[in-house]
């Protein structure tokens, strides 16, 4: 691991006042990152060699993609398949109890939209639109019997994203950058990919920082576009010039090394002094990093991107879609090869009209089938050339949503939410590839086995456990509780585990 | 002691469930064992076998538990002592378990205790009750919680040489650790740090150099007097203030939309800091203003408090309470109003115990749903008021009176309905919806709106379901009305359509084919209704579909008010209320959605006035003919009533508006407690935390670990807002130890950039301890004792010689580095607010103008539906965002990326102390961002009118603005080249981006 990166922590501050250093950097001492570096003072002052990140135990994983489908993703139209729906389709549906829905009104029970076939050596049914993922079959670990606490979708989002269903909580990369810091000098450890037509349900609260130190916020970036990370660069002013930049960065570190002199007692000066440099180097390395042009052409074939086309139907389309979500995962790739520690990629907006995203109330079809052929082509690229490059060993691929979709119709070709049983798969560091764990009940409904369902504190359990990290000792004081990812619940599903 | 005649009342209070009495006399009681009695051996073994069942860790009756010291002896919900040491005779438990008291009989089921184990217990009651503290559980132990205490009463210790008490509690306890203060830090070093902790903002350099030349002894206190008096002074208190309450200007959420009248409360914070409003009455205000200072503005802004958090409008206007979404909804909306005041005001965490007792403070589950009790009946609303109290007095009078006629009508009109029956209420719809055309002019009832199609030849369907196969022979299509790209009547009416008849809701069988209009277009109908009869079929399934589309706005759709089914002309409409299923639908409640298709309703053309008569006389006919007489006089008054009220409410000048925790009157799907009368609603224990899994009924109340006297009214007595004037009041004992302390604290942090507590928002077990715990006791009871006045606690803070200590020293000590005993001053990092201020002031562009709607530092794109606030399209130059930053337009979801990566506050969530990271993204902001760009070019040009000069005037001439100080000879000559390569522009923003102009010594 390089030496502890100030993107993760701010300057190595003086020995003398650093627990004043750290306290003043974001409060409580929990994580085990703090925790090590507190108790490695002694031992680094004695070595100078530099601070090593501790974990719990041995990880399995160091990094962490996760795809997320806002709106709430067709659960039985994509991955788990109903033989049962496609018997009664068109008849009046019966839950067998009272069911409370999102919207009122039920229609009869609706077969999958698209036909499934088998995929791989596991032979894992999956439908038409994401047969892509069929190549990677045998990678992915389905968990078909996931529930949530809400079937809103601002709070279902937020408990995905951050384990809480309201806001003010950091999100799950903000954790795992707290944890274990970064494995990079020049990039954010936490980026976002965020939907280019907009923020899904909460915008920004799926991965602020809330109470954790600044440096672990989701770091957002729009490859592709003028601006693709907030402040970068300068916007056009006559008196900025090359020369101008380069020479203010040299009268900045020596004038503020002027004013650090008689102020040794202060790390913080130190450390933004450091910053400072850190953002120049960011500067040239993330262009950089976003830049796909280089790639080769047999890549951008895998990924679909080598359509050549540069304009696209107004209605929503499978090549569109494609090309906006692989073109992420490619980035996402080229970002955990520098160093990224978690990368979230989005898939659709808010629910403004026409409908970008998966909450597909009028029409599944419509909708779903462009979603999820550009979301399977390009989650299935991204395994694959994680994998050709030795990487998918060590990186956790997550896919998520805030919840699924009910077995019947809403009287047209939509379905209404159902946050009582949805599907997340799983893929890469530590997974057992081929797997499918945790079975719904014969309409998709609600887990076969209601009493064990599988809750998203289990998926973050199982995600930090594979990073080294137990769950429960990941740990940041705020107003008086000593705050977790997974508040006071959660599970490693030790079925998923290689 | 209590005299014997009262305890079977005293009894009573001791347990609310009073159980069933048993009718028999009173067995004898008796006499003490003659033996030494031991807790642990003889006492712990008898509460265990017959008592803690009900009363021990698990339940605890009526608040009462015999496993905890404290709480045995001084009882349960009565809060009278159940055992009195030295007298078992008049010792409650022991009457109740020797049933001695007919109505109380302990236990109530299983085994009484025996004799022998009722004079066990009488001897050791009368052998003074000895409980080791080590057989009791810990709660008791919260008791002597340093935060619970009751507030020492203390003088200053003596220190030679040294008068300001702050200073000799500071400088005693540095001597006892053999540390040695600092000295005072220079003229220069001292205005920018007052200038910066009282108002925000750097000092002129005009306002430094009269400092520094000021030769009287007491200039520092006239420069101390001077900030106190600014305007600006109760912007900057506001800021932290508005951190603690988590105030924003949007609701969060899913949607995030606009709070546009949330400001008021920001500017009654403002200005009650910079009237040096007493604390009380501040506290008084945002928990109860309505009803401790009736009809006044600030009682009712200052109720922004309540609900100054965020708000789930998906959550309480689209989901009913009925739904457990809707359930949970309320109740994270009442726990953020229980977590934000007693985190505020009392510095605990109280949510904790939502879901069970507190873990780590002595705080029951039950105390916790009390709390939420007091705001049983508020929620986030809107509420119009004047600045007068007249006005006000007036408006609220006329409210009530309308009220009050508009429950007499529905009272009354209930009769009326139940009296006319269903012809009435056929000619009611008629005549409303009539009237509504002859009124709008423009008719207004809605339909089913198919989804919107890019080319006019797709195909959109719409069919009924008439629940079983019936005879028809006549179709009638109602169409809309919708004003969208000035459309109108006719509206999404399909040019080319067919209408078949189906048992298949499939339409895959047997399609009869009952209307073709597919060959040609057909002119648009307007409003009139487009009746197609046909021979008779028998079917279920009628299926409208539309093969073209009607034109939209460069998309087409297929729109219709109301598809009505008859077995023959004129005939009942038997699609009345089917359901409606569709190809798809857009689904906009309540304006689109597919139900509208059968719901009766539709817009029609204006109707004729003679067909308004005839349907007036006919009801008036079948009221006159069904209503008594008295029903109907009734309704007439209180119709002309309701009429003068509204006349006279509307006869008030305008009103202004604020968003305020208040009693709401119902919106959308959500009923707030309004329709009620402002009745609390029921709040139940839930059984952890689960809204599915409610209890038994709670009262409202506080908490019982704090000593404070103040009582709260019963359940069933307490109006709303007696509820929140007991909380006030109860917070604002003098005997609450926390909220004295919890205040005092705030303030010190302000000053000293660390609380005396570093955890503000938190005195419980998992907080910081007082560093200066004697120190924080004597300021909280100056304050309480005192004036309770922020502008006298800031005097004496800033006024000691530890405020005005040098910050830095060459000798740093390593027994104290985090300098928790004050041995230096604190250096600060500015905060966001702050450091963006500064770079408006010294750019000359700071607009200092007050109070009013926050400026939006963004733009909002698509505002309809989800609003997009974009930051980078907001113009930097635009002088409306020239304000200071208190008056930021503050957005939940997403926030301005340059305050975000300088660690502002999120309004998501209770702020105590600021967070200070200083990462690369920072940097990154403050080089670049427009704000910095565009005010470094308005500060240089600023300099160069001040000054024409050579260079090196003019960099020296912007170093004081920027530092208060004038350069040094490498600073200024480094700068003065590089201002001669670059610009004075350039120069400007290097001064910007300096640790100097971000951290005060």
């Amino acid at each position: 691991m390089p030496p502890q990166s100030p993107f993760h922590r701010g300057a190595a501050p003086a020995l003398t006042s650093r627990r004043e250093f750290l306290w003043r950097s974001g409060g409580g001492l929990g994580g085990i990152a703090l925790a090590h570096l507190l108790g490695s003072e002694s031992l680094r002052a004695a070595s100078g060699a530099p601070l090593r990140l501790g974990t719990h135990h041995a990880p399995r994983a160091k990094r962490v993609v996760q795809l997320f489908m806002a709106g709430g993703a067709s659960h039985i139209d994509l991955f788990d398949h109903k033989p049962e729906l496609v018997k009664r389709h068109g008849q009046p549906s019966d839950f067998g109890e009272p069911v409370e829905a999102f919207q009122d009104g039920l229609g009869p029970w609706k077969a999958p939209v698209w036909p499934f076939r088998p995929y791989g050596q596991c032979g894992k049914l999956l439908a038409e639109p994401v047969a892509a993922l069929g190549a990677v079959a045998d990678e992915l670990a389905f968990i078909h019997n996931v529930t949530s606490k809400s079937g809103v979708h601002s709070a279902g989002t937020l408990l995905q994203t951050t384990g809480f269903l309201l806001p003010g909580f950091p999100g799950s990369g903000c954790w795992v950058s707290y944890g274990l810091g970064t494995l990079n000098e020049n990039l954010p450890t936490f980026v976002v990919l965020p939907d280019h037509r907009g923020f899904a349900s909460n915008g920004s609260k799926n991965w602020d920082n809330a109470f954790l130190p600044g440096q672990h916020q989701g770091v957002m970036i729009y490859p592709g576009t003028d601006r693709p990370i907030a402040h970068l660069h300068p916007p056009a002013a006559p008196f900025l010039s090359e020369a101008s930049e380069k020479e203010s960065r040299e009268i900045l570190r020596s004038l503020n090394q002027q004013h650090a002199r008689s102020r040794t007692d202060d790390p913080r000066l130190d450390a933004r002094i450091r910053a400072y440099e850190l953002a120049a180097r960011m500067q040239l390395a993330a262009p950089e990093a976003l830049d796909i042009a280089h790639e080769p052409a047999h890549i951008l074939k895998l990924y679909g991107l080598d359509h050549g086309r540069s304009s696209f139907d107004k209605e929503i389309n499978p090549l569109e879609e494609t090309d906006y979500f692989s073109r992420k995962c490619l980035v996402a790739r080229r970002l955990l090869e520098r160093g990224v520690r978690y990368v979230q990629i989005w898939s659709g907006n808010d629910n403004g009209f026409p409908r970008r995203n998966w909450d597909s109330h009028e029409d599944i079809e419509r909708d779903q089938g462009p979603l999820a052929t550009g979301m399977a082509r390009g989650a299935a690229a991204l395994i694959q050339d994680l994998k050709q490059r030795g990487l998918l060993d060590d990186t956790l691929v997550i896919w998520s949503t805030e919840f699924g979709r009910m077995p019947s119709t809403q009287g047209g070709k939509g379905r209404d939410h159902n946050p009582y049983c949805f599907t997340t798969w799983m893929a890469g560091g530590g997974i057992r590839g081929g797997t499918t764990y945790g079975p719904s009940d014969e309409w998709a409904y609600k887990p076969a086995d209601r009493k064990n369902p599988t809750q998203v504190y289990d998926i973050h359990a199982t995600m930090l456990h594979l990073l080294g990290i137990d769950h429960t000792q990941l740990t940041f004081r705020h107003n008086g509780i000593d705050r977790r990812l997974t508040d006071v619940h959660g599970h490693v599903i030790r079925d998923l585990l290689a | 002691m209590i005299p014997r005649a009262d305890l079977p009342a005293l009894l009573a209070l001791l347990l609310l469930s009073v159980l069933p009495a048993a009718a028999a006399a009173p067995p004898p009681l008796p006499p003490a064992a003659s033996r030494t009695v031991d807790f642990v051996g003889d006492i712990q073994p008898i509460f265990t076998k017959h008592c803690l069942g009900c009363h021990g860790p698990d339940k605890q009756r009526s608040s009462y538990r015999l496993d905890a010291k404290a709480i045995a002896f001084r009882g349960g919900e009565s809060g009278h002592p159940a055992i009195l040491p030295g007298h078992s005779a008049d010792s409650p438990l022991l009457l109740m378990v020797a049933h001695q008291v007919p109505d109380l009989l302990m236990p109530p089921k299983g085994e009484p205790l025996s004799v022998a184990e009722v004079s066990t217990l009488r001897a050791w009651i009368d052998q003074g009750a000895p409980w080791p503290d080590s057989a009791s559980v810990r709660l008791d132990a919260a008791n002597s919680w340093w935060s619970l205490r009751p507030i020492a009463n203390l003088t200053p210790p003596a220190v030679e040489g040294v008068s300001h008490p702050v200073d000799r509690f500071v400088r005693d306890r540095l001597a006892r650790e053999r540390l040695v203060p600092s000295p005072e830090a220079d003229r220069r070093t001292l205005i920018r740090r007052l200038s910066f902790d009282l108002l925000g903002l750097p000092p002129t350099p005009a306002e430094v150099d009269a400092f520094v030349r000021d030769a009287r002894p007491d200039a520092y206190e006239h420069l101390v007097d001077r900030l106190l008096a600014s305007p600006h002074y109760g912007e900057r208190w506001a800021r932290h203030w508005l951190d603690v309450v988590h105030y924003g200007d949007t609701h969060g959420y899913d949607k995030d939309k606009p709070r546009p009248h949330a400001w008021p409360y920001r500017d009654y914070v403002i200005r009650s800091f910079n009237a040096d409003k007493p604390y009380s009455r501040f506290v008084q205000e945002q928990l109860a203003g309505d009803a401790f200072f009736p009809d006044t503005a600030e009682g009712i802004e200052a109720l922004g408090f309540i609900s100054a958090g965020p708000w789930d409008f998906i959550g309480h206007e689209e989901l009913p309470e009925t739904k457990t979404d809707g359930k949970i909804a309320r109740h994270l909306d009442r726990d953020d109003m229980v977590a934000n005041t007693m985190g505020t005001f009392v510095s605990l965490t109280v949510h904790c115990a939502q879901c069970h007792d507190h873990k780590f403070d002595p705080i029951p589950q039950e105390d916790y749903y009390r709390l939420q009790a007091v705001f049983a009946a508020v929620d986030r609303t809107e509420r119009q008021y004047y600045r007068e109290p007249d006005l006000n007095r007036k408006r609220s009078e006329l409210e009530a009176r309308s009220r009050q006629w508009q429950r007499d009508q529905r009272a009354l009109e209930e009769k009326v309905t139940l009296h006319g029956g269903d012809a009435l209420k056929e000619v009611r719809e008629q005549l409303a919806s009539a009237e509504k055309s002859a009124r709008d002019g423009r008719p207004a009832a809605y339909g089913f709106h198919s989804g919107i199609a890019t080319r006019e030849d797709e195909s959109r369907w719409v069919q009924v379901d008439l629940g079983e196969s019936r005879p028809l022979s006549e179709i009638t299509l109602l169409p809309c009305h919708d004003d969208f790209n000035g459309i109108g009547a006719g509206f999404g009416f399909p040019r080319r359509f067919r209408i078949e008849a189906s048992d298949d809701p499939a339409f895959d069988g047997q399609v009869t084919l009952l209307a073709d209009r597919t060959a040609a277009d057909v002119p648009n109908p307007g409003l009139e209704p487009v009746a197609l009869p046909f021979a008779t079929v028998r079917a279920r399934y009628v299926r409208v579909t539309a093969t073209r589309l009607a034109p939209r706005q460069n998309d087409f759709i297929f729109a219709l008010a109301e598809l009505e089914a008859r077995s023959q002309p004129g005939g009942t409409n038997v699609a009345r209320g089917a359901s409606v299923t569709s190809l798809d639908s857009v689904e906009a409640p309540e304006r689109w959605q597919r139900v509208n298709l059968t719901d009766g309703k539709a817009p029609r053309t204006a109707p004729d006035p003679a067909e308004l008569e005839r349907l007036r006389q006919r009801r008036d006919a079948i009221l006159a003919e069904r209503v008594p007489a008295e029903v109907r006089d009734g309704l007439t008054r209180a119709g002309t009533e309701l009429e003068a009220t509204r006349k006279s409410l509307e006869a008030l000048p305008k009103p202004l508006t604020t968003f305020v925790g208040a009693v709401h009157y119902g919106r959308g799907n959500f009923r707030g407690t309004g329709p009620d009368e402002g009745r609390p609603r029921p709040i139940p224990l839930l059984s952890r935390g689960d809204v599915n899994k409610p209890g038994r009924p709670v009262s409202p109340g506080a908490l019982r670990c704090v000593t404070a006297s103040t009582p709260f009214p019963p359940a069933e007595e307490a109006s709303e807002s007696a509820r929140r004037i007991a909380l006030a009041q109860w917070i604002l004992d003098p005997q609450n130890p926390l909220s004295w302390r919890s205040i005092v604290n705030r303030a010190w942090q302000q000053r000293f950039g660390r609380g005396l507590v570093d955890t503000p928002n938190d005195f419980g077990k998992m907080g910081g301890l007082p560093s200066h715990p004697e120190l924080l006791d004597w300021l909280a009871r100056e304050f309480r004792d005192g004036a309770q006045s922020f502008k006298q606690l800031d005097r004496l803070l800033v006024t000691s010689a530890t405020y005005r200590q040098v910050s830095h020293r060459a000798e740093s000590s390593d027994r104290d580095a985090d300098n928790r005993l004050l041995w230096r001053m604190n250096p600060r990092r500015l905060d966001a607010e702050s450091v963006r201020d500064a770079i408006l002031a010294v750019s000359g562009k700071l607009d200092p103008t007050p109070f009013g709607p926050g400026f939006q530092d963004f733009v909002i794109e698509k505002p309809e539906h989800s609003p997009h606030y974009q930051y980078h399209l907001h113009d930097p130059e635009d002088p409306r965002s020239h304000r200071r930053s208190v008056y930021r337009f503050l957005v939940r979801s997403q926030q301005e990326p340059f305050m975000v990566a300088l660690d502002c506050a999120d309004p998501s969530m209770r702020v105590d102390r600021r967070n200070e990271t200083l990462t690369p993204l920072q940097a990154l902001a403050m080089l670049n961002s427009r704000l910095t760009v565009a005010m470094a070019q308005h500060f240089a040009q600023r300099v160069k009118a001040e000054c024409s000069d050579s260079a090196e005037t003019q960099v020296a001439h912007a170093f004081r603005h920027a530092l208060q100080r004038e350069p040094e000879a490498e600073e200024r000559a480094r700068l003065t080249a590089y201002t001669q390569q670059h610009g004075l522009a350039a120069t400007c923003r290097v001064l910007l981006n300096l640790n100097e102009f971000v951290f005060v010594d």
